[in-house]
């Protein structure tokens, strides 16, 4: 018996799982999700007249050669600002669903879940005019060298192409986590043209990458643009807009300078006063998104009996003396949401703690209940030096609240180097914007183990490893839950927002983009970006 | 004469080593590259697979040898974030420098050599109070502060010129003018203080003496002989504007060899860093050892003293 799913969303509960308690699609269920399936893979349905005019991107990043192959896709969100426009993938996160099919008309997966089976969309070819095939998709993933790559190889038995329109994964042992590897959290599942990568080899695919995306590649000039055309045979429609250019300015008052002289139509990643000039220019709109980005305090001596912070109290009161409202007013506009999670509220299995509060007075007599009525010396602060400004408010309302501590921030790949090396000490103001469910999330942060753990809790341990081999869904959920918990209870992190991604579109953009994709910062689809009036 | 420049030749060579010795271990002193290559959480094998698509696993000395071998065969290596060879990427944007530093330097000495010249011939009057304002603005206000201020003034307010990026004469007049404002500083401060040196001197007294215009005795007199250490300290100028004008062309997004080096710091790519300051130093070098040769030309003395 298999489950088929049809551009279904994995977080929809009426969505089959895995498990084997829970109902089957009802006959209805079936033919809604197949005409759903049927609309977002029509060919040409929407159709448009031929693509016409330019939008120019002015990114706050320099763009990476690397970000034009799939093959080396690392963990986190940036490169897919291209690879949405270059590339395609098996499935992926698209408006309105976070697993929509793409190059995938649809899969389903084993009831003992020890095999994945891909049924490819009918007509979709690369830019160079061959057909994507089972091949390709072999290749592509046995290609892939990301981030995931251990785990995703370490897990995956073989990857067999019964025939050339299917290919089925065999997994060495059931994993309820493939598809979110698969399908978001990793480069694997994006497809490239078999014959022409050989062709070229690594370095030249990377100088002249050619996809299945809705845009092709014209040319890259290292550190300064990239050029894209439109594809007109791209299988979803035939986007809008004829050209793109990304073009990198790094300072951010120049960026904005930019959009507001018309040279550029879109940036990335305005932040404070700049973002309130962007509000107040006419012609120009705020594009804020919600990244999947949680920011966080950690308390890296709370396993130690001998530190103050080791006190539940005293972690505790330094959560609620931190004004996180006031905090994202004045960085983020308001834009950032609340959060008293490390996870995003997104992710699967995320669990809704309670809402963090700001309240002083609660924090200093709670400081006072702990034995430190006139407070303590709590030692460093580090952050990256990127996000100074938030760790210097953070810092200002945990002196407020009597805890005498220091800011030291530290450039950012040192930071990243200490922080995972378990070399700083007393406070961190930690974030991640890596991809994954609320299992990876604790993984890398709070299990024993983690690249980030600075001690962990035999408890939180042991439910870990449970939900690792449950495959019965919901019984998975509730012990994911139960993690999330303790983790709430016990104050072992003090959340602070997830961040506010501030954007901003110029006059002559019609649909930006911005926000269509669950979880996503930049602009995507680009199938569905316009020029206004077009 | 042969001696003298195979001695220095030598000079150059060696000072060349040490500075690719130093670049080579200092960069390395950094940090990881690896840790800004994987996502943050990445595991120990994916690092070790980074550390070894890139040789980092070798020991020290020996990516030292890899590196001066393909050094002598005019390779620079590969750079990590760019997977493109340092050469080709130095030489895509050199002409930008150079176009720039150009344009930068010739700004600089039209604002500074006559305004030297105008504080030198009035002293303690209003032109040369103007002047030591001019120069304490100069190099006291930061290039990047300068940037902004006329992106905002020429760019946003005024709408005359392109905030940034670069093609057209008009992308270049910003960039220039932040870059060549400290220069122009310097120039007039060097020129001012070697103009009343000169004017000083007996020739030119005597010039007066002897009943001279006061033009012709600035003009042919005393600057021709005050230009030579401003024209010395432009040329080494040049040289450090083609190469480290880092901030200036971050601001201004104008893609030269500044925001290469910058670009390369932030992502510890260490062939990219290398290969930016060796080719930085080079010049510098080559520059100094063309002025050693001409100097022992024009005057026996110093060779012979060598």
């Amino acid at each position: 018996m298999r489950r088929h799913h049809r551009g279904s969303s994995i977080r929809r509960p009426e969505q089959p799982a895995l498990g084997s308690n829970e109902s089957y699609p009802t006959r209805r269920d079936v033919f809604a999700l197949a005409a759903l399936g049927l609309m977002a893979g029509a060919p040409g349905v929407a159709k448009a007249a031929g693509p016409a005019g330019q939008l120019t991107w002015g990114i706050h990043v320099s763009l990476a050669p690397t970000w034009f192959d799939p093959a080396e896709t690392p963990g986190f969100i940036t490169p897919f600002m291209v690879l949405y426009a270059l590339h395609d993938a098996m499935v992926k996160p698209m408006p309105g669903q976070p697993l929509a099919p793409s190059l995938a008309q649809s899969w389903s997966a084993s009831e003992d879940g020890l095999s994945y089976d891909f049924a490819l969309r009918q007509g979709a070819t690369f830019h160079n005019g061959d057909p994507v095939t089972a091949e390709d998709v072999k290749y592509s993933f046995d290609r892939y060298r990301g981030a995931s790559h251990d785990l995703m190889k370490n897990r995956v038995a073989e990857v067999e192409i019964p025939d050339p329109q299917h290919v089925r994964f065999r997994l060495k042992e059931p994993w309820p986590d493939f598809l979110t590897f698969y399908a978001t959290a990793s480069g694997a599942g994006w497809i490239v043209p078999k014959k022409y990568a050989e062709k070229l080899g690594d370095d030249g695919f990377k100088k002249a990458p050619v996809g299945a995306g809705p845009y092709k590649f014209v040319s890259f000039t290292p550190g300064v643009e990239l050029v894209l055309e439109a594809f007109d045979q791209y299988w979803r429609k035939t986007p809008s807009v004829k050209r793109l250019v990304f073009k990198s300015i790094p300072e951010e008052t120049t960026r904005l300078a930019a959009l507001q002289r018309g040279e550029v139509d879109i940036v990335y990643s305005i932040r404070g006063e700049l973002a309130e000039e962007l509000r107040r220019t006419p012609g120009l709109t705020l594009k804020p998104v919600l990244s999947p980005a949680p920011f966080w305090v950690y308390f890296a001596d709370q396993w130690d009996p001998k530190s103050p912070w080791h006190d539940e109290r005293v972690r505790r009161a330094a959560s609620l003396a931190i004004d996180r409202k006031g905090i994202d007013d004045a960085i983020t506009l308001g834009y950032s949401k609340i959060t008293g999670s490390i996870i995003p509220y997104t992710f699967e299995y995320f669990w809704q703690p309670p809402m963090p509060t700001y309240d002083p007075a609660e924090a200093k007599r709670l400081l006072a209940e702990a034995g430190h009525p006139n407070g303590f010396d709590a030692g460093e602060f580090y952050c990256d030096s990127s996000y100074s400004n938030v760790a210097e408010a953070v810092l200002d309302n945990l002196q407020a609240a009597r805890f005498r501590v220091r800011l030291r921030p530290i450039e950012r790949a040192a930071f990243i180097e200490a922080y995972s090396h378990k070399k700083l000490k007393n406070l961190i103001l930690g974030g991640s914007g890596a991809f994954g469910n609320a299992a990876t999330r604790l993984e890398t942060y709070v299990v024993i183990g983690g690249a980030y753990v600075y001690g962990s809790y035999p408890d939180i341990d042991a439910l870990y490893q449970q939900q690792a081999v449950e495959l019965n869904r919901k019984k998975r959920g509730e012990i994911l839950d139960k993690m999330q918990l303790i983790l709430a209870e016990r104050t072992i992190y003090a959340p602070i927002w997830q961040l506010g991604f501030i954007n901003g579109a110029g006059p002559r953009v019609g649909e930006s983009g911005f926000g269509l994709i669950q979880d996503f910062a930049y602009t995507g689809p680009f199938e569905d970006i316009t020029l206004k009036g077009s | 004469m042969k001696r003298y420049i195979a001695r220095r030749v030598g000079y150059c060579l060696l000072s060349l080593f040490l500075l690719s010795v130093t670049i080579f271990f200092f960069v390395r002193v950094t940090g990881d590259p690896a840790t800004l290559l994987v996502e943050p959480g990445a595991s120990e094998a994916d690092i070790a697979a980074i550390h070894h698509q890139f040789g980092l696993d070798r020991p020290l000395w020996v990516q030292y040898g890899i590196f001066m071998a393909s050094l002598a065969h005019g390779d620079l290596g590969q750079s990590f974030y760019y997977r493109t060879p340092v050469m080709e990427l130095y030489l895509s944007r050199l002409p930008n420098s150079l176009y720039l530093a150009v344009v930068a330097m010739a700004l600089s000495l039209l604002i500074g050599i006559p305004s030297g010249i105008l504080a030198s011939v009035r002293v303690g009057r209003f032109w040369d109070n103007a002047g030591k304002l001019f120069t304490l603005l100069g190099l006291s206000l930061p290039s990047f502060w300068v940037g902004l201020v006329l992106i905002l003034v020429f760019s946003v307010y005024l709408g005359w010129l392109p905030s940034s990026g670069s093609g057209t004469p008009l992308h270049l007049i910003m960039p220039a003018f932040a870059l060549g404002w400290y220069f122009a500083a310097a120039h007039m401060r060097l020129t001012r203080s070697s103009m009343l040196e000169v004017l000083g001197s007996e020739y030119v007294k005597l010039a007066r003496l002897k009943g001279l215009p006061q033009s012709l005795v600035i003009a042919k007199h005393a600057f021709k002989n005050a230009l030579i250490p401003v024209l010395t300290l432009a040329g080494i100028n040049l040289v450090i504007m083609v190469n480290l004008s880092i901030v200036v062309e971050v601001v201004f997004a104008w893609p030269g060899i500044g925001r290469l080096l910058y670009e390369g710091i932030t992502f510890r790519d260490f062939p990219v860093v290398q290969g930016v300051v060796l080719m930085g130093g080079a010049m510098i070098v080559i520059i100094n050892l063309l002025v050693d040769i001409l100097y022992a030309v024009i005057d026996p003395r110093i060779r012979l003293e060598s």
